[in-house]
């Protein structure tokens, strides 16, 4: 700042001189502070080395040749900072420009605000739906058609869901042509806790229905919940975590 | 008038990058004020930001509503009623006497841990939310291994002066007759 202000005060003290005979528009900075046609100016007590005092003074190093006329500059000082005024203005508004800036990125990026869930109701529905059919498909098994969960496992599970599922499912497909089971599961409620791009939150209840066909054949129902990742894969939501809460 | 000139002059182009500086800056505080007070003002920024607030709020009523230990039933149950309204509210209020004394006859310390919460409906105009609430809950009796118990629950919360507040809490239903229909 100060550094620019000496230079302008410099720039207009050359600009300003009639005729430059002693100081022919010095080149460097330091050096041409005491330089200028400023200390020539009459009436003045301390000449060479003091910068700091001359540029506070905001309109003094203006012009050396007004001096002389002090009501004249009365007069006219209201209007002579005018481009510092500008500057200012610039400044200032520069500042709240920034400012403005910084606030709404703040709001428009909050966690709150990249969750999408619920208030893209559109997308919300359907990775609900999506998500909902995928887990009702994945975590159903008839022993009779074994093939139908796997390709179903294929169709919608996707990273560490592969694996995941694979673990869970196991005790029922070792077993199930040996006790002749029957899988269903149906969501009965499901929630998206978060859309953000492409990936998803949905927290799903569950009931489980689980049906033995063999001679000492039952049925039992057991409630779920979990959470399942979801992610966006060339436009289509697909499982790619299973959240069972574990303790 | 050949200093005034003079001055003039050399003071033109200084002012007039000043000024177009001015302009410029003033142009981007147009801009980005505009985009702050449609940020402000956002419909959907606000409901984002209401149903993070019905979803804290869930969470946290229902973490409440299954906290109590019996050394403290009083100040327990303040929490309670303080995290409730409408006929919930009403409910443990009635409840209160019944319920403190069974708990201080069986000594319970019992706490939960919110799993997840999931918003499912929300109506900011009439001060309305639905919310799922997976929640894990430990039963500390004297002389027995503490009982853990995952639950399901659906919560209705309403609006308040003070805030959302649960004003229904349920179990989420297990489906008993054969294939219920999917939601």
């Amino acid at each position: 700042m100060a550094t620019t202000r000496h230079t302008l005060n410099r720039r207009r003290r050359v600009t300003a001189a009639p005729a430059p005979p002693a100081a022919p528009a010095p080149a460097s900075g330091p050096r041409a502070r005491g330089a200028g046609p400023r200390e020539r100016r009459p009436g003045r007590t301390a000449p060479a080395p003091r910068p700091g005092a001359d540029d506070r003074g905001g309109g003094s190093g203006r012009n050396p040749g007004r001096v002389r006329h002090s009501p004249g500059v009365r007069r006219l000082r209201p209007r002579l900072p005018l481009p510092v005024l500008l500057a200012a203005l610039a400044l200032l508004l520069g500042a709240l420009a920034t400012h403005a800036a910084t606030q709404s990125a703040a709001l428009r990026d909050a966690p709150a605000a990249r969750n999408t869930a619920l208030t893209d109701t559109a997308l919300t529905s359907e990775v609900q739906g999506t998500v909902s059919q995928a887990v009702a498909d994945v975590f159903s098994y008839d022993y009779t058609a074994p093939d139908e969960t796997a390709a179903a496992a294929r169709a919608v599970l996707t990273g560490r869901a592969v694996e995941q599922h694979h673990a869970l499912l196991a005790p029922v497909t070792e077993r199930g042509p040996e006790q002749q089971l029957v899988l269903t599961t149906t969501v009965t409620h499901s929630g998206v806790e978060l859309i953000d791009g492409d990936r998803a939150r949905v927290l799903l209840f569950a009931d489980q229905r689980s049906t033995r066909t063999g001679e000492d054949g039952d049925t039992t129902y057991a409630a779920a919940m979990f959470a399942v990742d979801a992610a966006r894969e060339g436009g289509t939501w697909r499982i790619a975590a299973l959240d069972t809460f574990p303790r | 008038m050949r200093p005034l000139t003079s001055r003039s002059a050399r003071r033109r182009p200084l002012a007039a990058a000043a000024g177009a500086a001015a302009a410029l800056a003033l142009g981007a505080a147009a801009w980005t004020g505009a985009g702050w007070y449609g940020a402000a003002h956002d419909d959907a920024l606000a409901f984002a930001r209401a149903r993070d607030a019905v979803a804290t709020a869930a969470g946290q009523g229902v973490r409440d509503l299954n906290t109590l230990d019996h050394r403290d039933v009083a100040d327990g149950y303040d929490t309670w009623e303080d995290s409730t309204t409408g006929e919930l509210h009403t409910q443990l209020t009635e409840g209160r006497e019944a319920f403190t004394a069974q708990v201080r006859e069986a000594r319970t310390v019992t706490t939960a841990e919110v799993l997840a919460t999931a918003v499912t409906e929300l109506d900011e105009r009439a001060g309305k939310a639905g919310v799922m609430v997976a929640v894990r809950i430990t039963v500390d009796a004297p002389e027995e291994d503490p009982a853990v118990k995952d639950s399901r629950l659906l919560a209705e919360l309403t609006r308040t002066e003070s805030g959302w507040k649960l004003s229904a809490l349920s179990p989420a239903p297990l489906g008993e007759s054969a294939p219920a229909p999917a939601e």
